[in-house]
């Protein structure tokens, strides 16, 4: 396990890192220029989108190690919300970005109670059920919700496609950003400790349970801000975006990238979101190979394939 | 009133057949099986193909199926869970892909389609003013019997102490002589069996599609958490209450409130007493 010590000698590691994330960011920025097609803009701006939700997961789960097996729950809570405020009330589609990381917020605190004070497996297994239990019922009350077909007819926040791609990388910027910048900071290092012995930290006096369900309301956020990004991208919000499938894609994407890095896991959502389209071909058999190179890398990798590539990279560049 | 007496009994029972092996791998093993929901599954299917592909009689296709679905869970155990089995983590993350790999081979093989199951009997019996089909019937006693034939099997033979010997507490069983590895796979092996025996018996008044393994396992995790996670009484106790009061909520309000019954269930009991019923104290 990886740690920020911070020692004068890493203190240029660091301007290394910032670096690094700039280049990424003007790769990501001058992406649809170079390809200047609106399909290839399309998928990148969903991929975005699945950056903000592996990034969210890893800050909660990935610096902790409670295993959040229902993000889609805060993604589908968010995107929902943007639905309702814009289809039903007819709210500008702006008002979804702050509303729906307080909806997305308040679910994470009705979860998080009563299961984060406990020791054991009960939040993995209460976060499937939620969000398996949320996308029973979109579907049962489908008076309000739409059932099956969900909520059609949302206002798109930025009409044209690259304006859209824009906003969707600022925010992913922003959040990445900040959640990188929480984890480095005494914070992150208290969840990467309770990581390690929740025990011995309580009895350093730390208020153990505030910090795990703090964190894991700011991940809750976090995923509902991208899921209303990714509703009024769609214009469209159904029961899948609580479908279980989408939590794994995720927690997937999080291993690709390396688990605990946050900036791993955006790379992660990136590389098997574009992967993903140029495979289209095997769309069958898409879920199949994800599960196989989720098996692959617990295996062989466990930290995963993009964190690590950078680490090795960052030893060559700083001598 | 009958009919929630007779109705309730039967999901009680298929709920406890459920959270029987869920518990029963997690007490012993510390594995928490998020593939539990799969081995339902792939009772019903391979029953199916035994039946509808390969012509077998319905009943040499039950016999088949479960020995297989155990032989399936072993494998599980042995090849995927073992080498993880250090990280809690990678266990949970593990028998989820295998959960996913399943329900993406079923789906690859017969599509999303509902498939029909033959009931293995027909009839319907007449009683005190309601119908009652024989196969739910039959779905009750098959899962009484196979619940007593467990409880007897732990309690009496040597082989079931040393299931209990190692729920208690592995190394000391270690010590003993009790090749704890192999009592993982056993539990597992069984676990796995008895849910299949389970996804056989509603097969035939259930529908059966690749992803019917989800909500049993939403079910089984509400109902070993009220009963208390790792305990057989338990989870019994905890079956028969989820089993009843989702029965009490379909007839007399409506079937969309009885899915809130679970939830709100584990949610109560996390908030008020989180070791459920008969769940140790002492690890929380």
């Amino acid at each position: 396990m990886r740690m920020f010590v911070l020692s004068p000698s890493k203190m240029s590691m660091f301007s290394v890192d910032w670096l690094a994330g700039l280049l990424a960011l003007l790769v990501l920025a001058v992406a649809p220029w170079l390809f200047a097609s609106g399909y290839v803009i399309g998928v990148m701006t969903v991929a975005l989108c699945f950056g903000i939700w592996a990034a969210s997961w890893d800050f909660m789960s990935g610096l902790t190690g409670r295993e959040n097996f229902g993000h889609s729950l805060f993604i589908g809570a968010g995107a929902y919300t943007a639905g309702f405020l814009n289809v039903n009330f007819a709210v500008n589609p702006w008002w979804s970005l702050l509303a729906a990381p307080v909806v997305a917020a308040v679910f994470s605190l009705a979860v998080g109670f009563p299961t984060l004070r406990l020791r054991g497996p009960y939040f993995a297994l209460a976060m499937l059920s939620g969000a398996a239990v949320m996308q029973n019922l979109t579907i049962i009350f489908s008076r309000y919700t739409g059932g099956q077909d969900g909520l059609n007819g949302l206002d798109p926040i930025v009409d044209s496609t690259l304006g859209y791609y824009y906003l969707t990388l600022v925010l992913l910027a922003a959040i990445t950003l900040v959640l990188k910048l929480i984890a480095a900071s005494p914070w992150g290092i208290i969840l990467r400790a309770i990581r390690g012995d929740e025990a011995s930290c309580q009895a350093a006096g730390i208020n153990v349970t505030f910090y795990k369900i703090a964190s894991l309301t700011i991940s809750a956020a976090c995923a509902g801000l991208g899921g209303a990004l990714y509703a009024h991208y769609q214009l469209q919000v159904g029961p899948d975006l609580f479908a279980v499938v989408l939590s794994i894609n995720i927690i997937i994407m999080v291993y690709v990238g390396g688990i605990g890095t946050i900036y791993g896991p955006v790379g992660g959502a990136i590389l098997l979101n574009v992967l993903t389209e140029s495979l289209r071909v095997f769309s069958e058999y898409r879920l199949w190979m994800y599960t196989l190179l989720l098996v692959f890398i617990l295996f062989f990798m466990p930290q995963g394939l993009i964190a690590p590539l950078w680490w090795r990279l960052r030893r060559r560049l700083s001598p | 009133m009958v009919q929630i007496l007779v109705y309730g009994a039967v999901i009680s029972a298929i709920y406890a057949m459920l959270a029987v092996g869920f518990t029963l791998i997690f007490g012993v093993a510390r594995i928490l099986n998020l593939a539990h929901g799969s081995f339902y599954a792939l009772g019903a299917y391979l029953v199916y193909t035994f039946t509808a592909n390969a012509n077998l009689p319905l009943w040499a296709a039950c016999l088949i199926a479960v020995p297989l679905v155990g032989a399936f869970g072993v494998a599980v155990e042995r090849i995927l869970v073992r080498p993880l089995r250090r990280s809690m983590l990678a266990v949970l993350l593990i028998t989820l892909a295998v959960a996913l790999m399943v329900e993406q081979v079923l789906l690859l093989i017969f599509g999303s389609e509902a498939r029909n199951v033959p009931s293995l009997v027909d009839a319907t019996y007449h009683f005190a003013g309601v119908d009652i089909s024989a196969q739910r019937l039959l779905a009750l006693g098959g899962g009484v019997t196979i619940l007593a034939g467990l409880w007897l099997f732990m309690q009496h033979t040597r082989l079931g102490s040393a299931i209990l010997a190692v729920a208690q507490d592995a190394e000391a069983a270690q010590y003993m002589g009790i090749p704890s590895d192999r009592i993982y796979s056993l539990v597992m092996g069984l676990s796995a069996a008895i849910a299949a025996a389970a996804g056989i018996l509603v097969a035939p008044f259930q529908t059966v599609i690749p992803s019917m393994g989800l909500l049993p396992l939403v079910k089984a995790f509400a109902i070993v958490v009220v009963g208390g996670l790792g305990s057989i009484p338990g989870s019994i106790v905890g079956a028969l209450l989820l089993g009843y009061s989702e029965t009490i909520v379909a007839f007399e309000v409506s079937i969309e409130w009885s899915q809130i019954v679970s939830v709100a269930a584990v949610f109560a009991t996390l908030v008020i007493r989180p070791s459920g019923f008969f769940g140790k104290r002492a690890s929380f």
